[in-house]
Formats: structure tokens, C-alpha cells, sequence
């Protein structure tokens, strides 16, 4: 079927195609295996954090290397809660999270927005880097390099105890995830369509200009850096039960470069963008480690040629690839 | 009185831009700074606009002293200026370009969670500040695909949106076609009427609109103020003319002001 | 107690030395072309881990194991030639873009650098085994210093002045200076910018690689020793000043003996020691002692 292209630009159209999305991602369990099931559940983790690290990056134009702290923070706060005191319930956990990593990233944001790209880049990594080496040092109280046990968790006040893990995992965990992934994204949508979302926007073409015209650019930025810090800390908070052990590497630079990787991957410019950068990128990790050891040396070269020719991302190549179909 | 400079004083290392400048200005009044290259004009704008903190001097609005508070908090007293060198959003579009002066005079920055689309006040207001400045054909436009006029325009117009008591203009009419600069001059001068703005600074070098929209000059040569009257005084001082207005200028006010006198 | 003041003194000047090293190569870099790079500590990597198969290699062969550390220098300097390869293939295409693509570019060097160094060695740590005792200890009232770091120091020192020599006095030193100063005056000068970018970098390639190739015998090359190499340069950045010369000296020296001290005093805490310095540094003054510019 043919779709001519001025359909594509319709709202309805699109509202459509999001619900015919969202359908297949929640019925995926039922038709393919759980390994790719369990992989789908790590993606909305990880989509939750990258939607969040764009509207630092991609919408206010702040390059974090060390926004891994705030998933580690929200892992660590699982793992906490379930394994040394006993407390259960998701929800309580989640909001723990979001509450411990918006007061730290309060406390390092006001920091950190003072200074710009390198500077801003790598004091988010020294403070990573920081909680990396607290998390591998204070063992007695983080487990050190062995990490912690999460536990499963109640989900809205239902036991799953009884249930084998794989079940139900890619069952009602699956489920659930999803369910607070389209929440999440819902309300990023709303902030970046909001008049605070135009000022950060004028932040990142211009902050002098914005300044001039009475954009407070330090204390936006710092307002978009503690919301990114809480979906990180959800992204990770979630993520947590879904591995089972967190350990200090959550929050080694590294990984935080992943983060970034998988938002320019998809497409910083793009509000699915960093989606389509997560599944591809753990889909394409899976993949790529069981063929050969060196996955980095592959990767690095893929983040090279979207510096380089496609720094758009996928998202970038497929509208540019639409306009020339328009023309 | 509206604004004053006192005693203003800039130096870079060995060069000094600004050595002693004072002046005042007052409400309703339309002032030109003129002078030649590197006379130091910029910098007293970015000085006045509290970019730049001066070495020595303060620099007064109303009766609050404002010395390098800093350009964020210059707008909110009601201070705007507009760039010499263009200094745009680019990707936004001509109306998203305006709506962030809206917004952010209006204090709806902190608006999480309200549509700015869905908002007439902001998107009603934004359309009206482009129809007033010939833009609103180009509304949906992209700001750097803009012809280089329209996006110094732009400038102007968004440092208007603020509805400052106070703006600056550093060479609003640079780089247009000299049948341009006067629709320009026009259009900012009924804007700031519409708009309700008191007064006027404007850095320039063309002297027919200086002479034209001005109701004083002040003219800055080498950092320090050469001379600071009435357009009619300024005329016939010779040394004002000849130095900050060059060879070409001077012969032209001359022989229009003979061409007067006979 | 003068022992120990003085071991932690020794220790931390020749951290020092081999930092300077690459922080130099980091500041050059960063002051003629603004790319801020973060695979220098990669090329440091590189050369330690080349330093120790070619000096095994040909100390095995049969060289004289006193004269290994002239091949170990030999080994570090040409290396450094390989930085060509990554300039003209990779870090051109990224002049005129924005900062933050720059680093992310010379952050894809570094995770191919990583697995590269896997590949080739391995997983497990490597050594020299030792060799640099061979130059034996010194006794300095009461501190023993191994003869191989003052003679490492002593190297970095006259690197450091000949660097000093060819920044003012040479025609190529007058062009870096010139084009981190103002790079478009330069290119209306007529001055080959793309030569000079291609010798800027390998100079500052060479400086890291060598950096490394100084550094091994006296420690073991394993495959996190660039990722981590690059959080100290920054810090020696962070205290001397973004594109100064005399920063990256004045900074080397303050975190090689910051590095002595927390590594002497808490050894655990040692990075995080690091981190905090680097954290407070950038708050209290952001353009270091001897940098310029806005940050």
C-alpha cells in the first residue's frame, strides 16, 4: 500500500501509527522467545534514561559524560530497599529513586551548569566517576565490586513470588514496564512542547541571545538536568529487578558513553530518536558479542561514522531520506 | 533621567576602549551614538547592556544602579538590545524566535506542562510583533534560511517583544540597501510607539538617519566623548564632523548645510 | 620521617614527568586545532604496551638489558607516528563542527583503541619484569628512588625545555603560537593549515606515546590504563589551564604529587582523592592557573 507522503505529516496519522507501535511492542512477548523479551525489557530502561538524557542533550544542548550516576543511583536504591530493608513495593521504590537522584543531582547539577561542553563534560564524568569510586570502596556498604542482590519486587501491590522468573519477567514485569515507559514519554513530550521546552530549546541554539531576552540559562539548565537525573534513576530503578545484581560499573564512564552512543545512534533531534538508538544498539550489541570479543572496536567504529557523516542519527537519515522522496 | 553612564572606564591589557565616558540620557529621547571604527561604541553597549563590567564607572537605570548585572536580569528591569553582528536562533522559526521573548516576559518559562502551541496569549501576541515588523509572511520560516535583512529584523524584533522601557540598538540599519534603512527606521520607530518603549539608543554610521530620526548625538571618538548635542549643534561643529565622520560625511553635512543656508 | 616526605616527593615528580608528557601533547593539540582529546590517554596506553614487546623482544634477542632504554625511547617516539592515520582519517572531518562532536569522535578512537590493545595483547596485565631495577637504587637520606625514574624525570625535563625552545624560538613554534591565538589571521598569512594540523597532532601523539613507553618499566600495562590516564590529564588541564604549556608543567607536577601524597596517606581513597581536587579546582577557578578563555 502506497502511503502518499503528505499523509505522513498528519497528526492522526502519526497518533496511529504510535498506537499500531505500541500494540506490537506490548504483544512481542506472545509471538517470540524470551531471550528477546528479556532483551526488550532492559531496552525500556534504557529508553527511559535516554529520554531523559536528551532533553539534556539534544534539547538543551548539554553533553553529560557521567549520567550513568543517576541509573546507578536508582539501581542502587532497588537493590537497597528490596535486599537490606525488605521493602518491596515498585512504587515505593521509584519514587525513593526519584527523590535521592533529583536531591544529588540537585546538589552536582548546581555545579555543573555553570560550565560549558568540555568543562561540563568531563566534571559530570569526575562526579561518575566519583560515585564509581565510592560504590568500589565502601564495600561494607555497597558490596563493592561483587554489587547487591535485588530482590523481586511487589508490582501495585500484587506478589509474584510464586512465579518463575523468566514468566514473570516477560510477563507482568514486561507489562508493566511498558506501561510506565509511555507514561514517561507522554510527559516528556508535554515538557518539550511546553514554553519551558522553547527556552531550553533557545539555550542550546544561543544562550547569549536567550539571556538577552531574559531566559535564566543557568537555572534551566539546572532544571533540565535534575529532570533527566530522574528518569535515569526510574530507567535504572526498573532495570534493577530485571538483572538481578547491581554492581559499581553502572556508573563507570563507560557506560555513561553508552548512554550517549544510543541517543546519537537514533537521533538527538528526533523525540523517538534515542529510542530507535536503544533497541538498535542492544539488539546490535547482542549480536555483534557473540560473534567476536572486540564489539568495541565495531562500535567505536559506528559512533565514528554517525560523528563524521550521519551525526542526525537514524532518525536524521531516514527524514532526510523523506524530504528527498518529497522533492 | 532613564539611563546614565558615569564615568565609565574599559580597558583591554594596553588598549583602552572606554576612557571616562559619561552621559545621560533621558525619557523620551532618541540618541545616536556615532563614531569611527573602534571609537569604542560596542563596547559602551556592552557595558550599558552589563555584558561587559567596566573597569571603573557605574551605569545607572532610573535610579538603580545596574553595572554588570548581567543581561538576564537587564530585561527583566526592562532594558533590550539588538545585535550588530546577528545573533539569532537559528533552527527556531520566525514565531518561535518571538515566542521566547514573550514567554519569558510574561514568566511562563517554568510552564512544565501548558501546550505553548495551544497558548493564544503567547502564539496571538508573537503573530501581532511579526505583522509589525513585516514578518509575518515569513512566520513559518526557518531563522537561518532567512535573507540576511529579515534576520536583523528579527533581532530588533524580538528585543521589542520584551517591551523594555529602554532598548539599544547596535547598527540596526548595517548591511541594507539604502532604500531599506529608512522602511527599517519607520518601522521601529512606529513599533516603539505602538509598543510603548520610552527611549531610543542606537548605535550608527549612516548620517542622514542619524540626522534625520535623532533628537541627539552623541559621538565617541577613541573612547571618549567627543561631543553630545542636539543634531543641529553637532552640524556645525567642525571638529565633531570631520573626525568622527570622516572625509566623505563631512563634505556631504557641509555642503547640504551650505545648500541650506542659500 | 624526611624518608618519607621525600619517597612521596620522588614518586610524585616522576608521575609527574610522564603526565607532563601527555598533558602536553593534550594542551598543543587543544590549543592549534580546539579538539580536546580525549584518546591521548590511548595513545599513552599504545605506547607502553609497544615499550614492552619491543624491549622483552630484543632483551630476549640478546641486547644488553642496560641499554634497553634506548629502544624503549625509540619505540615511544616512533609511534607516535601512527597519529597521522587517525588525523587525516578520522579527527579532519571534525574541525568545524561542534566541540562536543569532537569529543565524541576521539571518544569512538578510544573505544577502538581499547579493543585494538585487546586484540594484539590481551587481557592480562604485561610488564617489563622488572628491568628498570637494572639501573639499581639510589640513597637520598634515607629515600630510595630507582635511578631509572630520575633518569625518566630528567628526560621529561629536557622534553619539557626543548618544548619550551621550539614554541619560542622556532618558525614552527611561532605558528602553533600564532594559530592557537588567532587561526584565521594565520590562514590569510598563508600558512598551510592542514600541514600544520597533521604535525601538531602527530607531535602531540608522539608526546603521549612516549608518555606511556617512560612510564612502564616501572609499573604494568593493563587495558584501563588509558581510560583512567585521561581523568589526571584532565585534572592537570583543569589545574594548569586549558592550552598553556607552562599549565600542563605546573599541573603535571601539582597531581603527580597530589597523586604521591593521597596514594602514601589513603591509598584506598586514591582516585576519589582525584576527583575531588579536580571538582574543586573547576569551581574555585575554572580557567586554571594559567588558562584563558570562557568556560
Amino acid at each position: 500500500m502506497r502511503i502518499p507522503w503528505e499523509v505522513t505529516s498528519l497528526k492522526s496519522f502519526r497518533i496511529v501509527v504510535l498506537v499500531v507501535v505500541s500494540l506490537f511492542l506490548l504483544g512481542l512477548p506472545l509471538f517470540t522467545g524470551q531471550f528477546v523479551s528479556y532483551l526488550m525489557l532492559t531496552f525500556f530502561a534504557y529508553a527511559i534514561t535516554v529520554v531523559g538524557f536528551n532533553l539534556l542533550f539534544g534539547y538543551t544542548g548539554l553533553l553529560s559524560f557521567g549520567h550513568a550516576l543517576f541509573m546507578a543511583v536508582g539501581a542502587y536504591t532497588a537493590a537497597f530497599l528490596t535486599s537490606k530493608f525488605s521493602i518491596l513495593y515498585m512504587e515505593v521504590i521509584l519514587v525513593a529513586s526519584v527523590i535521592v537522584a533529583s536531591i544529588l543531582a540537585a546538589l552536582i547539577g548546581a555545579i555543573c551548569v555553570r560550565y560549558i561542553k568540555i568543562y561540563f563534560a568531563m566534571l559530570t564524568l569526575a562526579f561518575g566517576m566519583l560515585f564509581y569510586t565510592f560504590l568500589l570502596k565502601f564495600y561494607y556498604l555497597t558490596g563493592g565490586d561483587e554489587g547487591m542482590r535485588v530482590l523481586r519486587p511487589y508490582l501495585l501491590g500484587f506478589n509474584f513470588s510464586e512465579v518463575p522468573k523468566m514468566e514473570f519477567l516477560t510477563g507482568s514485569y514486561y507489562v508493566y514496564m511498558f506501561v510506565i515507559l509511555a507514561i514517561l514519554m507522554f510527559v516528556m513530550w508535554k515538557i518539550i512542547s511546553s514554553p519551558f521546552g522553547l527556552c531550553l530549546k533557545a539555550i542550546r541554539d544561543n544562550p547569549e541571545k536567550a539571556e538577552y531576552l531574559g531566559v535564566s540559562v543557568r537555572k534551566y539548565r539546572w532544571y533540565a538536568f535534575v529532570i533527566s537525573a530522574a528518569y535515569a534513576a526510574i530507567g535504572g530503578a526498573l532495570l534493577a529487578p530485571a538483572i538481578g545484581q547491581v554492581d559499581p560499573g553502572l556508573t563507570y564512564w563507560t557506560h555513561s558513553g553508552t548512554l550517549v552512543f544510543m541517543t546519537l545512534l537514533g537521533g538527538f533531534e528526533n523525540f523517538f530518536g534515542p529510542l530507535i538508538g536503544g533497541v538498535v544498539y542492544i539488539f546490535l550489541q547482542d549480536k555483534i558479542m557473540s560473534l567476536t570479543a572486540y564489539w568495541r572496536f565495531i562500535f567505536g567504529g559506528i559512533l565514528a561514522f554517525i560523528v563524521i557523516a550521519a551525526p542526525g542519527g537514524i532518525a536524521g537519515m531516514i527524514s532526510s531520506l523523506a524530504r528527498r522522496r518529497k522533492s | 533621567m532613564i539611563l546614565s553612564a558615569q564615568d565609565l572606564h574599559k580597558h583591554y591589557g594596553e588598549f583602552c576602549a572606554l576612557g571616562g565616558v559619561s552621559f545621560q540620557i533621558n525619557e523620551g529621547e532618541f540618541v545616536s551614538v556615532i563614531g569611527p571604527n573602534g571609537a569604542g561604541k560596542t563596547t559602551l553597549i556592552n557595558v550599558l547592556t552589563g555584558l561587559l563590567k567596566p573597569n571603573q564607572g557605574k551605569v545607572f537605570f532610573k535610579d538603580m544602579e545596574i553595572t554588570g548585572i548581567g543581561p538576564e536580569r537587564l530585561s527583566k528591569l526592562g532594558l533590550a538590545r539588538s545585535f550588530q553582528l546577528v545573533n539569532i536562533f537559528p533552527n527556531f522559526t520566525v514565531l518561535e524566535f518571538l515566542m521566547v521573548a514573550i514567554v519569558s516576559r510574561l514568566g511562563k518559562g517554568k510552564n512544565f506542562f501548558s501546550s505553548l502551541l495551544r497558548d493564544q496569549e503567547v502564539t496571538g501576541e508573537a503573530l501581532e510583533v511579526a505583522k509589525l515588523f513585516g514578518l509575518d509572511e515569513k512566520k513559518h520560516m526557518l531563522t537561518k534560511n532567512l535573507p540576511q535583512g529579515d534576520k536583523k529584523m528579527l533581532d530588533v524584533a524580538s528585543a521589542f517583544a520584551l517591551h523594555p522601557e529602554v532598548i539599544l540598538l547596535d547598527e540596526p540599519t548595517s548591511g541594507v540597501s539604502t532604500s531599506d534603512k529608512n522602511k527599517i527606521m519607520e518601522t521601529l520607530v512606529s513599533a516603539s510607539k505602538k509598543i510603548g518603549i520610552k527611549s531610543i539608543i542606537q548605535v550608527e554610521h549612516d548620517m542622514d538617519i542619524v540626522f534625520s530620526y535623532s533628537d541627539r548625538i552623541i559621538a565617541l571618538h577613541q573612547g571618549k566623548i567627543l561631543a553630545d548635542a542636539t543634531p543641529e549643534k553637532i552640524e556645525k561643529d567642525e571638529e565633531v564632523v570631520c573626525t568622527v565622520v570622516g572625509q566623505k560625511e563631512c563634505f556631504k553635512i557641509f555642503s547640504s548645510i551650505l545648500s541650506r543656508e542659500t | 620521617m624526611i624518608e618519607t616526605i621525600l619517597n612521596i616527593l620522588f614518586s610524585g615528580v616522576f608521575n609527574a614527568s610522564t603526565l607532563f608528557l601527555v598533558a602536553a601533547g593534550l594542551q598543543v593539540v587543544f590549543g592549534v586545532q580546539k579538539v580536546f582529546n580525549l584518546a591521548c590517554g590511548s595513545f599513552y596506553a599504545l605506547g607502553a604496551y609497544v615499550g614492552i614487546t619491543v624491549v622483552k623482544g630484543l632483551v630476549a634477542g640478546g641486547l644488553p638489558t642496560p641499554l634497553f632504554i634506548f629502544p624503549l625511547i625509540a619505540a615511544g617516539l616512533l609511534l607516535g607516528f601512527i597519529g597521522p592515520i587517525f588525523e587525516r582519517g578520522l579527527i579532519k572531518f571534525v574541525y568545524d563542527r561542534d566541540e562536543t562532536f569532537q569529543l565524541l569522535l576521539t571518544f569512538a578512537i578510544v573505544m577502538m583503541i581499547e579493543d585494538i590493545i585487546k586484540f594484539i595483547w590481551g587481557t592480562s596485565p604485561q610488564t617489563t619484569g622488572g628491568i628498570d631495577m637494572v639501573y639499581g637504587q639510589l640513597n637520598v637520606l634515607g629515600a630510595t628512588v630507582p635511578v631509572y625514574n630520575l633518569i625518566v624525570i630528567g628526560c621529561s625535563f629536557a622534553i619539557a625545555i626543548l618544548i619550551g625552545y621550539i614554541l619560542l624560538n622556532t618558525r614552527f613554534g611561532r605558528i602553533i603560537r600564532a594559530t592557537a591565538d588567532k587561526r584565521e589571521m594565520s590562514e590569510a598569512l598563508g600558512i598551510n593549515m592542514t600541514w600544520v594540523y597533521v604535525k601538531v597532532f602527530t607531535l602531540g601523539t608522539i608526546l603521549g606515546t612516549l608518555g606511556g613507553a617512560l612510564v612502564i618499566p616501572a609499573g604494568a600495562a593493563v587495558s584501563e590504563m588509558g581510560v583512567e590516564l585521561i581523568v589526571l590529564a584532565f585534572a592537570v588541564v583543569v589545574i594548569g589551564g586549558l592550552g598553556s604549556m607552562k599549565g600542563a608543567f605546573v599541573g603535571a607536577l601539582a597531581v603527580g604529587v597530589l597523586k604521591s601524597i593521597a596514594i602514601s596517606t589513603f591509598p584506598e581513597l586514591e582516585m576519589l582523592t582525584i576527583y575531588i581536587i579536580v571538582i574543586v579546582v573547576l569551581v574555585i577557578k575554572p580557567q586554571g592557573l594559567f588558562g584563558g578563555g570562557r568556560v
